[in-house]
């Protein structure tokens, strides 16, 4: 869906259309779900937060401005909520340290996820980083945001949105390796 | 550039989002650096994997659309928020409004004051008992609507109805029928006999299908004691209003309010979030039961009794709010009616206390006219002083026109 046509949803979900509310939700909402599910890592909450995201759209979709994309203001309600409930529950369910240990820079990150094939593995190894990190590989790779965009989602400079990109994707070829190791 | 300002730009060159100039730059640079290049073909592969990972989710429960359409059901629609555009006045105007709401509030607060007095003033005179309803207001606490009271032949007495709703479409008549009202009532009665009129509102009470909740009977002590009596009754929602009529006739009364609060809101979003508790908790039994690490299993079992302890919390919140839009509480205050009372010669201590008092309160009308006199002041001192400035401006130009004359 491109972005002329999200801002028309968004005005009407403004005027109480819930047929634009149900189309806006198809549309998006399983990119917020599995975004949101990657930086918490609990399915249960994850359903809960997509639910609040979408019915906090329908709250503010009068107060959308129109300065940056829909699908960018969307996914920053999302971080925002995300980032929120793990500040409230403050549940690691994997130590970073366990898995962090042993960093080793022989395998890179593709070698390492295809060869073990094991989504099991790749799953533990995001868990091992934080949710910042998390976040801007999701957001990176998954969903194709720009810097610009990501900067907007999570609220910081361009430049962090970079640094954060570059040792994320550090970050998680160490913990595949240590994961790796493990197995 | 250096390689770590390449390296930096990487991701986003492997995602398409980069723009022009700096594509240029990457491109460069992975031309000459096959250390970059490499680093490229791992960040592919990473976006790759990424991808698939995410692939693996599943399609979006339904009930997340289902939870969130409920949720946007209840709702309460975004207040309009109008703001003044203001220029260079903007802030006078600013400050001048507020004065004249300090001035208002000010008058206001002396003209309650008087009408306070007045009503003491027609109390202590014996005016007060009528034998018709004193006053009946109804308020919709919650989303903070007034409901008026429409007494006319082709409404029912008692029958709210929101201002405007006579105009509105009947798609939000519908949607303002399912909204799911918690009403608390209040009645006060003049009685000629407490104990007969007690049990005369206690038997309508229950043939309403409703309770006594609450009964605090003070029987006189001495002859010139009036006997008064407070009770608080529960009874079904949908027979409210019938049984404050009927308590009505027991005897005569002299104020009578329902006030509603709209707790639809309110339920709605404990049933969602009870919905999603016992998913999460469903969930976390299902991980207790796959076993693993001691450790592991802790936290399982920590995080189960933190549920549980949420669910039962949430589901007796959602008992109680479904309670009391079933059931309307009314509190009944009856006072014995003795119109002929003569009040007993006070001795010569009452009559020094009453001139103590007396004299207590000449001086706080005096304090609060000298008050009312300085509020005045102040609201109307611009007018003068303008006048003043005016006048001492014109004489000044008319002075120096002399002299130069």
């Amino acid at each position: 869906m491109n972005d002329p046509d999200d801002r028309t949803l968004l005005e009407r979900i403004a005027a109480r259309d819930r047929v634009a509310f149900e189309t806006f939700f198809r549309a998006h909402g399983p990119a917020v779900h599995r975004f949101v599910r990657d930086l918490v890592r609990d399915d249960g909450l994850a359903e809960e937060l997509t639910s609040d995201v979408m019915v906090e759209v329908w709250r503010s979709a009068g107060k959308y401005g129109g300065r940056s994309r829909a699908r960018t203001w969307v996914f920053g309600i999302a971080h925002h909520k995300a980032i929120d409930a793990l500040r409230k529950r403050r549940a690691t369910l994997v130590p970073l340290d366990d898995l962090l240990g042993a960093a080793s820079d022989a395998i890179g990150p593709e070698e390492a996820a295809l060869r073990a094939d094991d989504r099991q593995r790749l799953d533990e190894a995001l868990a091992a980083l934080s949710a910042d990190h998390r976040a801007v590989l999701e957001l990176t790779y998954v969903e194709g945001f720009s810097q610009k965009d990501i900067a907007e989602i999570v609220n910081c400079p361009v430049a962090t949105v970079k640094t954060r990109a570059f040792y994320a994707k550090q970050r998680l070829r160490d913990a595949l390796a240590t994961a790796e190791h493990r197995g | 550039m250096t390689k770590h300002d390449i390296a930096e730009l990487l991701p986003f060159y492997a995602n398409g989002t980069l723009d022009a100039a700096e594509r240029v730059r990457v491109e460069t640079e992975l031309a000459t650096c096959a250390e970059c290049s490499a680093e490229l073909r791992e960040l592919e592969g990473l976006g790759a994997s990424l991808k698939a990972h995410a692939a693996t989710a599943g399609p979006l429960p339904a009930r997340i659309l289902d939870d969130a359409l409920a949720r946007i059901s209840a709702a309460v629609p975004p207040v309009a928020v109008t703001k003044l555009r203001t220029e260079w006045w903007g802030g006078p105007a600013r400050y001048a409004t507020a004065a004249a709401l300090v001035v208002g509030f000010g008058a206001a607060a002396v003209a309650a004051y008087h009408a306070h007095e007045a009503d003491l003033t027609r109390t202590t005179n014996g005016s007060a008992a009528s034998d018709q309803v004193a006053s009946t207001t109804v308020f919709r606490a919650g989303q903070m609507h007034q409901i008026h009271i429409d007494k006319s032949a082709n409404n029912p007495v008692g029958a709210a109805v929101p201002p405007g709703s006579h105009d509105a479409p009947k798609s939000e008549t519908t949607a303002a029928k399912q909204h799911r009202l918690a009403k608390k009532a209040h009645i006060d009665l003049l009685v000629r006999d407490v104990e007969a009129s007690l049990k005369a509102v206690q038997s309508i009470v229950r043939g309403a299908g409703g309770e006594i909740v609450s009964l605090a009977d003070s029987s006189p002590r001495t002859a010139d004691a009036v006997h008064d009596a407070k009770l608080d009754v529960e009874v079904p929602a949908d027979r409210l209003e019938s049984t404050l009529d009927r308590i009505g006739t027991a005897g005569t009364v002299q104020n009578r309010a329902i006030e509603a609060e709209d707790v639809d809101a309110t339920i709605v979003d404990e049933e969602a979030r009870l919905r999603n508790l016992r998913r999460e908790e469903i969930d976390l039994r299902t991980l207790m039961d796959k076993g693993g690490k001691v450790t592991d299993i802790l936290t399982v079992q920590e995080n189960l009794s933190e549920v549980r302890g949420q669910i039962e919390q949430l589901e007796a919140q959602h008992k109680n709010d479904v309670h009391r839009v079933a059931t309307s509480t009314i509190s009944i205050q009856m006072a014995e009616d003795r119109p002929n009372l003569t009040p007993a010669k006070p001795g010569p201590t009452a009559r020094i206390d009453g001139a103590w008092h007396s004299g207590l309160n000449a001086l706080t009308d005096t304090v609060i006219s000298l008050l009312t006199t300085i509020a005045w002041c102040v609201a109307y001192a611009p007018i003068p002083l303008a006048l003043a400035g005016i006048t001492y401006a014109a004489i000044r130009l008319l002075r120096r026109r002399t002299a130069s004359a």
